[in-house]
């Protein structure tokens, strides 16, 4: 019995120290290293809005893997809901990952003649985040959208 | 830079909404990476601008910046309003550019 105890609770020290250990590393990382163009998400969203209200909105989806394996390439895409006539389209989708050193990650300016909203891509993610778009609609409204991606292994390194 | 333009489906009619796929192959630098070696940081180089036209007329214009992966995927939708040639143009920030063209062709 005493044997069975000591491994049991050795287990439970070497399961604790192996998840333990790589998260403190990359939270340090994240410190240290920053970009030539380092941008916080708050800083972002006002260069694009210009401090008008953002709107979560169903019409916009954010499709990306809710766990990446390998933070390097994260496939994402984005399609808005718009007849995308000359009335009524999207201007501008922005894709922004909310906890890289610089969060911006492409603006996109449609017209008219791409027939529908979309926009694929694939981003670096240095840990786990949300990736983020946001929608300006021709008549000066923005909507957004986001979803979650949990990365084991980050892509900034 | 090699760069690379796929449309999909391949057979299309006039009116369809296609999938215009850029991929160009570039290494996307952060300026936040170390030379393993030397331990110099190595300096940022990305694909800044890609602008997408069809008969020199301007479909979409993108801003782009270092989070994009390397070899980076542009993938945007189209409505094919009859012949034409596509041309998309990507510069990156050392002022590196590249234009490639691609002939849109309809099938009735």
């Amino acid at each position: 019995m005493e044997r069975r105890s000591f491994l049991k609770s050795f287990g439970a020290v070497a399961a604790v120290c192996s998840v333990g250990l790589p998260q403190i590393a990359s939270a340090d990382e994240a410190k240290k290293v920053v970009g030539p163009n380092e941008m916080s998400y708050d800083n972002a969203v006002a260069a694009i809005t210009g401090g008008k209200p953002v709107t979560p909105s169903a019409k916009v989806v954010v499709s990306a893997p809710e766990i990446a394996e390998n933070g390097a390439v994260v496939p994402v895409k984005v399609t808005v809901e718009s007849p995308m006539t000359s009335k009524d389209y999207v201007k501008a989708i922005h894709v922004l990952a909310s906890k890289n050193s610089n969060v911006r990650c492409a603006n996109i300016y449609l017209t008219p003649a791409n027939g529908e909203a979309y926009f694929g891509t694939r981003v670096k993610l240095g840990g786990t985040q949300d990736v983020v778009a946001i929608v300006e609609m021709s008549d000066g409204t923005f909507l957004s959208a986001k979803q979650n991606v949990k990365v084991t292994i980050g892509g900034c390194g | 830079m090699k760069t690379l333009i796929k449309i999909k489906p391949k057979e299309y009619k006039v009116g369809e909404v296609v999938k215009i796929d850029f991929m160009a192959m570039h290494p996307m630098e952060t300026g936040m990476r170390k030379n393993k070696d030397t331990g110099e940081i190595i300096p940022a180089q990305y694909i800044n601008e890609v602008n997408f036209m069809f008969n020199d007329q301007l479909i979409t214009k993108m801003v782009i910046w270092e989070s994009l992966s390397v070899n980076p995927l542009f993938s945007i939708s189209f409505k094919v309003p009859g012949e034409g040639t596509l041309k998309v143009i990507a510069k990156d920030n050392k002022g590196q550019s590249v234009e490639t063209t691609q002939q849109i062709t309809p099938k009735g």
